[in-house]
């Protein structure tokens, strides 16, 4: 008969320990009680006794790992122990994992990843979905009165410390839910003729992150637009010279290829616009790489690959990645490495259509660059009026992060490397 | 003797030194050899069952245990002394006194493995619950205490705190509402030296602790905790003030708490060896056998020869525990209220619709 003993919560909550030293050998006859290995735990430095008596038959892990309560420790081989009495062993009620009565007191229980919200304790849904699993940090208040109000407290968005969910959360979510359940009842409202003017489907997982992304965005990043027009005649015809060239290769030669490279050299210029604020613990995170996402429209909905270090990979190479992340987005084929580590987002819209627009940041980002139509359009060179072609740039960005005057001067630098392109080179 | 030893003198009342001499004649409780020698072995049991009970949690047979090791004499003096119909109130660290009252290790056991028919005491009357709230168990005691005098009955309380209850608001309500209404409670603040990891010295600004009593206008004395002797003085006095109405008591038993706060704990990051070592000299049991062997009451032999028994005995009442069969779902929430409110209902239903899910989840 053999035994397995299992790493146990020896201290109210603990979730591993790391192996110190052993005091048994393979092939032992250890005794119940006697010392089997001292464990370094959160807690205590201790050793772990034997809970049989028998012979280690095994030993899991050596000195300096790391055994996660519940793991095996070790194998017992339980001389003697057979027919009824082996059976009563299996039987034997498993040692305690988990729900520690303690002394001192256990708020919160760890156990097979089953992080419960308080106020839904025990409702298997809500925890089956797996984002929720984080425990919503809230307010006594806040809890009891979302109990009360039955609402679903991982539902809400916390604005106190460190996300805290505030009495005031609960109150705004109580009203807000309120209004969406007001009209939605008028929609699904039947009409005179009997008809169904309304169709009703559920939120894709896509639309879900879409929006709650877009909420949190504009909930937590200080959104401030400037417009620019920036003439890109030289541009233009480099483009058309190069695109022949590089259509020999497969690559299709675009603008954005090069508004990305002249963004991720303007980044490098101004810090602010390619940075990421940490309120919590009062710090600015500028980032020293340079990723640029791509807005991608898909018959699904928006998603945003990423070019990774736009700075220092050449206008073509862009292009054929460009490319190639288009045709993955819009095939759905997108993994999720390349559409993380974004430090700035670029939306182009002029391909389908638009000038200006107020670009959403695609949060914690400091800003967006919105790319609207090329139109053509006169403008004044030299005191003459003479036929242009006008690229509209809007650019969003987070005026927490960014001041206006480091905004402008931003913008300028990407508009001077659009003019003059053959300046991206001179960098 | 409340008189000679008021705390305000700064006194600590001891009757036998760290070897096991007698120091203090004129103060030695009369205690038959038969008696004494019981008390060591009681002591002794205590201990092997505190010792063995450590190891069972650190295989994880049993949830966290607040251990003994160290303070044996105060439960035992207590024990020796208390009555059947005496109330015993305890926090939890006083094993010997509850097993002295009647409580089965095994019901002990039942305890620390989550039942709550560990706290369902068959044979031990007039013996409160283990209790882990800080010091609310001393109000029960007042009260207790105040229908004993309000019926004009000779029973007796004794109530134990650690040295960090005596911070809480409840040690104050209670102390102070039984020297007004002068009831029959023996207070016992088991002074261990640490309130988890807080050292005494940083619990209160007063002298001592023993000297809250002249605040409250009670009798109070500081005693040696691991004299034996001492102890068992202090409280056949108590028990004696209090019958003769004029209780309540406070006593200050000066201990060492040898083992940890409980099993998560680990006092060697707040404690020296060095201060370990100091206190091992003052070992209550090492100090009672020293006299005990002086007289040739007591030897080395006899110990031998009982400890793996008490340790047998230790391991056989542990199993029993152990398959005492599965948990009673209901027990989390039947016995707070006579008939269960709506909201613990509903609680019922969500821990069932929990362990469900959690059985979908395990397997």
């Amino acid at each position: 008969m053999r035994y397995i003993f299992k790493f146990p919560d020896i201290g109210e909550g603990l979730e591993e320990g790391t192996i110190v030293e052993w005091h048994v050998e393979k092939g032992q006859s250890v005794k119940m009680g006697d010392s089997l290995v001292t464990m370094e735990t959160d807690k205590v430095v201790t050793a772990i006794p034997s809970p049989r008596d028998g012979v280690i038959a095994a030993k899991f892990g050596k000195v300096g790992e790391t055994i996660h309560v519940g793991s095996a420790l070790v194998e017992i081989d339980m001389e003697g122990v057979e027919g009824e009495a082996a059976v009563a062993e299996v039987n034997k009620p498993e040692p305690v994992e988990e729900e520690g009565a303690g002394v001192v007191g256990t708020l919160e229980v760890a156990g097979n990843n089953a992080v419960l919200s308080a106020s839904k304790e025990g409702v298997s849904q809500s925890s089956a979905q797996g984002e929720k699993s984080a425990r919503v940090l809230a307010t006594p208040v806040a809890r009891s009165l979302a109990k009360e109000s039955g609402i679903d407290i991982n539902n809400v968005k916390g604005t106190g410390p460190a996300g805290r969910v505030t009495k005031d959360d609960i109150i705004r979510f109580t009203s807000d839910s309120a209004r969406t359940s007001q009209k939605s009842a008028s929609y699904v409202a039947p009409s005179q003729t009997g008809e169904n003017l309304t169709e009703i489907e559920p939120l894709s997982q896509m639309r879900k992150t879409i929006a709650r992304n877009m909420i949190q965005s504009k909930h937590n990043a200080a959104h401030m637009t400037v417009f620019e027009e920036v003439e890109i005649s030289e541009l233009d015809r480099i483009r058309k010279k190069y695109k022949e060239i590089l259509s020999q290769d497969g690559i299709k030669f675009t603008y954005l290829a090069f508004i990305v490279k002249a963004v991720a050299l303007s980044l490098k210029k101004f810090r602010a616009l390619n940075a990421e604020i940490d309120m919590e613990r009062g710090n600015m995170i500028y980032k020293k790489y340079y990723n640029i996402g791509i807005a991608i429209d898909t018959p699904k909905g928006l998603v945003v690959p990423v070019i990774r270090n736009a700075d220092k990979i050449s206008v073509k190479e862009i292009a054929s990645q460009i490319q190639i992340i288009s045709d993955k987005a819009r095939d759905g084929k997108l993994t999720l490495d390349e559409m993380k580590d974004g430090t700035f987002t670029i939306t182009s819209y002029g391909s389908i259509g638009g000038l200006f627009a107020v670009p959403v940041i695609n949060y914690p980002q400091a800003a967006i660059l919105g790319v609207g139509r090329i139109n053509k359009k006169p403008v004044v060179l030299n005191d003459q009026v003479v036929p242009g072609l006008i690229l509209p740039l809007s650019l969003s960005v987070d005026h927490r992060i960014a001041d206006g005057g480091e905004t402008a001067r931003f913008v300028n630098s990407v508009m001077e490397y659009l003019a003059d392109p053959v300046s991206i080179i001179m960098d | 003797m409340f008189n000679e030893y008021n705390p305000i003198d700064k006194k600590v009342f001891q009757v036998i030194d760290d070897k096991g001499k007698v120091v203090n004649k004129a103060m030695m409780p009369s205690i038959s050899d038969e008696k004494l020698i019981k008390a060591y072995k009681d002591m002794l049991f205590a201990r092997t069952a505190d010792l063995q009970i450590v190891s069972y949690q650190r295989q994880g047979r049993i949830y966290t245990y607040p251990p003994n090791y160290g303070q044996e004499a105060i439960s035992g003096a207590v024990g020796a002394l208390i009555g059947e119909n005496d109330w015993l109130v305890p926090a939890f660290r006083e094993m010997g006194a509850m097993l002295a009252k009647g409580v089965t290790l095994k019901e002990l056991f039942l305890y620390f493995m989550g039942y709550e028919d560990g706290s369902k005491f068959q044979k031990a009357k007039k013996t409160l619950p283990i209790s882990v709230p800080i010091a609310s168990q001393l109000l029960h005691a007042a009260g207790i205490g105040y229908e004993i005098k309000y019926n004009k009955k000779s029973e007796v309380v004794f109530a134990f705190v650690g040295d960090g209850g005596t911070s809480e608001g409840d040690f104050h309500e209670a102390v102070n509402f039984a020297g007004v209404w002068k009831v029959p409670v023996v207070f016992i603040i088991q002074n261990n030296q640490y309130g988890i990891s807080t050292p005494t010295r940083m619990q209160t600004a007063s002298e001592s602790l023993a000297i809250k009593a002249v605040a409250y206008g009670v009798k109070g004395i500081k005693v040696d905790g691991n004299d034996y002797f001492a102890m068992y003085k202090a409280v056949e006095e108590s028990i004696k003030a209090c019958q003769n109405g004029e209780g309540p008591v406070l006593i200050e038993a000066v201990t060492y708490r040898k083992g940890a706060h409980t099993t998560s704990d680990d006092p060697t990051k707040y404690r020296t060896k060095e201060e370990e070592q100091q206190w091992e000299l003052k070992d209550p049991l090492k100090r009672l056998k020293l006299y005990l062997e002086s007289k040739k009451l007591w030897s080395d032999k006899e110990e031998e020869k009982i400890l793996p028994q008490y340790k047998e005995e230790v391991d056989r009442q542990f199993i029993e525990a152990e398959n005492y069969g599965p948990y009673p779902k209901e027990d989390v929430f039947k016995y707070l209220y006579a008939e269960m409110p709506d909201d613990l209902k509903e609680q019922e239903k969500e821990y069932e619709r929990f362990l469900q899910w959690k059985a979908s989840k395990v397997k």
